[in-house]
């Protein structure tokens, strides 16, 4: 059973034979998890539903609706060409951009620095992991970062973000674990200490990267708590702000609307879940090419302990 | 041989000169630090002061009578024991979860069906609690999909029936979303650790004519038990966070009696209200949070030290 999952010359011969060894126990195994799987789905494809069902034919439904029995695109035309979709999706793309590379290049610096053995470097670490374990709560927080003037500018968004500490030890872990031998070579060969971190470290941890870009991606993407702390104007709201904004009261949109147009008569949840849906395809599409780096996990720094 | 200490010092300086680049490289994560993480603790004094828009340096001090309140301000009690009550669940619930998870993963025999699965089971935890909160709704709420199956069934489904808004439902829908989300991410960690496992076990227990079961139970578990440890203890240290993230998105003022934790307390405290802001009594019940917090903290990593595991701080 065990050789099957390993990648060995051995599982090839085995494979064909997989299904015909299989048990009572590998069937319900099998249910169970696939089961499982259409229920993390589901959410998703009745998002999709209510999306493109019309909300007349949707509100009278009665039972579980699994096909739809008449598609219409209205709500995602609604909400395409409400403005404030676009300004938002503006907003998320500059705070993901700005806001993955100031967050790779302190935790790539500080991380780095961290692997030498630096007078002071175990106090600042130290120092560094304290914030992990006390904060001085939402209110001065809130206070610091209207003293600081960021309320209601994108930097708001960006700037507290910083490192994320984890991922910083992770990183940090995973040069520790580079040869020694390659960094000396390269001093020898008059490179600085700057130009041995990008030139010799950094591209032999290429794949380490990718997955903490992604990460930090993710977590600029669904930005929206430092919005509801302090972006004022609509203008300066992020994707899923304005999300949380449109689910919490679907007219919102409508307030938002291009003049000129009317309204056309759709109701709340169709176009909640087209916004929802739009703000999800970025990720939706990238995750299945990516998957190799989504799933990497922070084990990265754990399975070597 | 003694060495002066004008020596020492010029050999740290040295030291240091040497590696002037590294601080350089320090410097920008420190600044960060300082700034956005040790200035606020600054603000803490609040907790002791009577706020005032002047500031924090102006506002006087006053005798602790934020945390004399505390007891009295009606929505505190209810928020505190929400919140242990929340994560307690969480924890009795949503922590065994993932590991049942892995172990079946790891038994599937499909590698490629097994990929396809976990891909599955891990992406909501990339999706912010805005976007699912949305569509909790619409699988909950007044017009979601599981009233339109027990309309079926029951006439009693009537009109203004909303799980979202039933307090006897909310913790359970809280508890069971938030594995829904998490469960697939938490068993990337075990399924790390049963890959770990010495393969040779394995085929000893076969040996000795153990079943799959038996397998499980003698060989896999036992091996990961550390992990579950360190996981369980790492999780309980985090009882003070009730998801604040999830409660805030998800909840309505009916179930604020269920519902409310300690961070939504504050934040509706601090900000939503429209009169009688006290953000000095708020920043009190913060600082009454993250004590308790960091004790909690501080006793699981001593826990996970005894255990012999590497711990951060």
């Amino acid at each position: 059973m065990r050789t099957v999952s390993q990648a060995s010359p051995v599982t090839h011969n085995k494979k064909k034979s997989v299904f015909r060894k299989f048990t009572c126990f590998d069937w319900v195994l099998l249910l169970c998890l696939s089961i499982y799987a259409l229920i993390i789905l589901y959410p998703f494809y009745n998002a999709l539903l209510v999306s493109i069902v019309p909300n007349t034919v949707y509100v009278r439904h009665r039972g579980l609706m699994l096909f739809p029995p008449e598609i219409s695109f209205d709500a995602y035309a609604y909400t395409f060409r409400s403005s404030i979709i676009w300004t938002g999706y503006r907003n998320t793309l500059l705070i993901t951009a700005g806001g993955v590379a100031y967050n790779m290049l302190l935790t790539v610096f500080l991380g780095y620095a961290f692997t030498k053995p630096i007078p002071g470097s175990r106090l600042f670490k130290f120092l560094i992991v304290f914030t992990m374990y006390f904060s001085g709560g939402l209110v001065p927080f809130y206070l610091l970062v209207k003293s600081l003037r960021l309320t209601n500018t994108l930097w708001a968004m960006i700037l507290p973000t910083g490192i994320n500490v984890m991922y910083m030890l992770v990183i940090s872990s995973y040069f520790e674990t580079l040869p020694a031998s390659l960094e000396e070579s390269a001093k020898l060969d008059g490179s600085g200490d700057f130009s041995t971190l990008f030139r010799i470290v950094l591209p032999l941890s290429l794949p380490l990267l990718a997955t903490f870009t992604l990460y930090y991606a993710v977590d600029r993407w669904n930005e929206w708590y430092y919005a509801m702390l302090f972006a004022r104007s609509t203008k300066n709201w992020p994707l899923q702000y304005v999300l949380r904004t449109i689910i919490q009261d679907a007219n919102f949109l409508a307030q938002n609307y291009v003049p000129g147009q009317e309204a056309p008569d759709i109701k709340g949840d169709a176009i909640k879940m087209s916004a929802a849906i739009v703000s999800m395809a970025p990720i939706l599409c990238l995750y299945p090419l990516l998957q190799k780096y989504f799933l990497t996990g922070l084990t990265l720094g754990a399975v070597k302990e | 041989m003694q060495v002066s200490r004008a020596t020492k010092r010029r050999r740290l300086l040295r030291r240091i000169w040497a590696n002037r680049w590294f601080y350089v490289m320090l410097l920008p994560g420190l600044c960060y630090f300082a700034v956005f993480k040790y200035a606020p603790l600054y603000g803490i004094q609040l907790a002791f002061k009577d706020y005032v828009l002047a500031g924090i340096e102006a506002s006087p001090w006053n005798n602790f009578a934020h945390f004399r309140y505390m007891l009295f301000e009606q929505g505190f009690v209810p928020a505190f024991r929400n919140t242990l009550v929340i994560s307690g669940m969480r924890i009795l619930l949503g922590f065994p979860f993932p590991i049942l998870l892995a172990l079946f993963l790891d038994e599937l025999v499909l590698p490629k069906y097994r990929r396809t699965v976990q891909t599955i089971y891990t992406f909501p935890h990339f999706l912010s609690w805005v976007l699912l909160a949305g569509l909790l709704q619409n699988l909950l709420g007044a017009s979601g999909m599981v009233r339109k199956v027990a309309m079926l069934f029951s006439p009693q489904a009537s009109e203004t029936w909303n799980l979202l808004y039933d307090n006897d439902a909310y913790r359970w829908i809280l508890v069971f979303t938030d594995i829904w989300k998490e469960a697939g991410w938490g068993a990337i960690i075990y399924l790390a650790s049963i890959a770990g496992v010495d393969r040779s076990l394995y085929e000893a227990a076969t040996i000795d004519g153990a079943n799959r079961w038996q397998r499980i139970w003698s060989v896999t578990l036992p091996s990961i038990a550390p992990m579950i440890a360190i996981q369980f203890i790492l999780r309980v240290g985090a009882a003070m966070e009730g998801g604040f993230d999830q409660v805030i998105n998800t909840y309505t003022p009916p179930v604020y009696d269920k519902g409310d934790i300690l961070d939504t307390y504050i934040y509706r405290l601090s900000f939503v209200r429209t009169s009688g802001v006290n953000l000095g009594f708020t920043t009190a019940v913060g600082l009454f949070k993250n004590v308790i917090n960091f004790i909690l903290l501080l006793m699981a990593n001593s826990l996970t030290r005894a255990l012999g595991q590497k711990t951060i701080l």
